[in-house]
């Protein structure tokens, strides 16, 4: 990602010794790192090595079994762990997205594209019909739906243009970070470079900040400015995107990075 | 002497786990200044670290030893230990790399990619593109191509893409890995003259030329790698 983000300001997220156990087993462990805004980090490793565990914990999905989470929200830092649910859903639905690798996870699949985007500005306390409509048919045109489609069920659409629906629906009310679970993986490359395209311009549009959960490396150097690797739970690496991915300094990141064909 | 790059006593091996744990050392306690304005050919065979140090010095390659201090907006600072947030801001304003090399992003045209460095300092854009499309002109790309992603482009387009993009905005510091390689005499021509240029705006420029007559060309001095790797570490 050659955008520039913007640094001056103060961290949009910072995550302090977050750790998650499943009984014995470690989901992630100690892990530290902060987020500023417009900045797209991406969390890469093997399936099993927690990487999903530690977006579900910052997303508030999951309970960490120790550490923090703060976010710099609109009233201040708060920490995400330790906030009451009420709290937590408001953010949710107003200033954090999440886009899950499965679009049926991410969207009701029984009401219409529009009621989908829709739906996050209603629970916002929009109430005019005619207005959510329009703001509806401007977003898919952003992520490059047909707006004609505006009144079918995503059932009818296809893997990509589903994952697509996501994003517009999270991006409706403008939220400052976006966290993401694999979002490309199980879509053809033209599908996903067409997603990586709209993602991008996204990020320079909207300064907007990603977490970026992709075991496709070619898509994290598309994407992301910085690179954690993760392996058993732990980062066990972290840097630029072109110093993970040219010059990997730990044998597991060596053998990530030389076991996939050239990105 | 007055400098806009200093090398402190740089070093950097690489240890390739996998392959028996062989290490490699590529730059062997390096140290140089170099002045604003100056012109610099790094010389030696392959292997003796030309590219590494252009990558150290650009931050693609972490400096684990040693120190890479550079005039940022008029302050020093380390590029060896810069934070991230410090490093997107010099390779926007400060240092450019140029490698023969075009990194294609799917879907983006040929001019967006070349203009990036501009909007990204905020240039306003229809002045972006009219300069994107003067570059392009120069290159010899031709005016069909302009709104198309370079994904499908041949090999030497690509390369005058990446040409184009890494000349677009003038730079303090310019690192150049062979642009010139595999170009026709006509566009080695312009390329060269791309270089003149940002001599004469002042930037300091660090080659590597495969081709003989382009380092005479380019003239200023020459730095021999393969010495620093011959000295007692």
């Amino acid at each position: 990602m050659t955008g520039m983000p913007d640094k001056t300001n103060l961290p949009l997220l910072k995550v302090q010794n977050l750790s998650k156990f499943f009984g014995k087993h470690i989901g992630c462990h100690d892990i530290n790192f902060e987020l500023s805004p417009g900045e797209v980090i991406g969390i890469v490793g093997e399936s099993g090595s927690g990487k999903s565990t530690l977006l579900n914990c910052i997303a508030g999905k999951t309970n960490p079994t120790n550490g923090a989470v703060y976010f710099n929200s609109s009233d201040g830092y708060i920490d995400l762990c330790m906030s009451d649910e009420a709290l937590l859903r408001k953010i949710a639905r107003t200033q954090t997205g999440f886009v899950t690798q499965n679009s049926r996870d991410g969207l009701r699949m029984g009401i219409s594209a529009g009621g989908n985007i829709g739906e996050r500005l209603m629970a916002n306390g929009m109430r005019n019909y005619g207005q959510i409509r329009k703001i509806a048919l401007e977003w898919l045109e952003t992520v490059e739906i047909d707006p004609a489609r505006i009144d079918d069920l995503p059932e009818t659409f296809s893997g990509g243009m589903q994952q697509r629906l996501q994003i517009a629906a999270n991006l409706v009310t403008e939220p400052k970070i976006m966290l993401m679970d694999e979002p490309t993986s199980g879509l053809d490359v033209s599908v996903q470079a067409r997603l990586i395209d709209v993602l991008r311009k996204l990020v320079s549009r909207l300064n907007l900040s990603m977490v970026l959960v992709t075991h496709d490396l070619a898509v994290a150097r598309l994407m992301c400015h910085r690179l954690y690797v993760m392996k058993n739970g732990k980062i066990i690496e972290s840097g630029l995107s072109d110093q993970i991915l040219d010059d990997p300094r730990k044998p597991y990141t060596q053998l990530l990075v030389s076991s996939v064909l050239k990105p | 002497m007055d400098w806009i790059l200093k090398l402190v006593n740089i070093g950097k091996d690489f240890v390739f786990h996998h392959q028996q744990g062989t290490r490699l050392v590529v730059i062997n306690n390096f140290s140089m200044d170099f002045s604003p304005g100056e012109t610099a050919v790094l010389s030696g065979p392959s292997g003796s670290g030309k590219s590494t140090l252009l990558r150290m010095i650009y931050a693609s390659y972490k400096t684990e030893k040693g120190h890479i201090f550079i005039k940022h907006h008029g302050k020093q600072v380390d590029v060896a230990t810069a934070a991230p947030a410090l490093i997107y801001n010099i390779r926007q304003d400060t240092i450019g790399y140029v490698s023969q090399f075009l990194r294609v992003v799917p879907r983006v045209s040929a001019l967006d990619t070349v203009i990036e460095p501009l909007i990204a300092r905020n240039m306003e854009e229809n002045l972006a593109m009219e300069k994107g499309k003067q570059m392009l002109e120069r290159l010899n790309i031709p005016q069909n191509l302009w709104h198309l992603s370079a994904t499908t482009f041949s090999g030497g387009e690509q390369q005058r893409i990446n040409i184009a993009r890494g000349f677009i905005a003038s730079y303090p510091i310019m690192l150049l890995d062979e642009p010139t390689a595999s170009l026709d005499a006509k566009n080695r021509k312009v390329v060269m003259e791309l270089i003149q240029e940002a001599q004469l705006h002042g930037s300091c420029i660090i080659s590597i030329f495969h081709d003989k007559y382009d380092q005479q060309i380019i003239a200023g001095r020459t730095i021999d790698m393969s010495e620093q790797l011959l000295k007692e570490a």
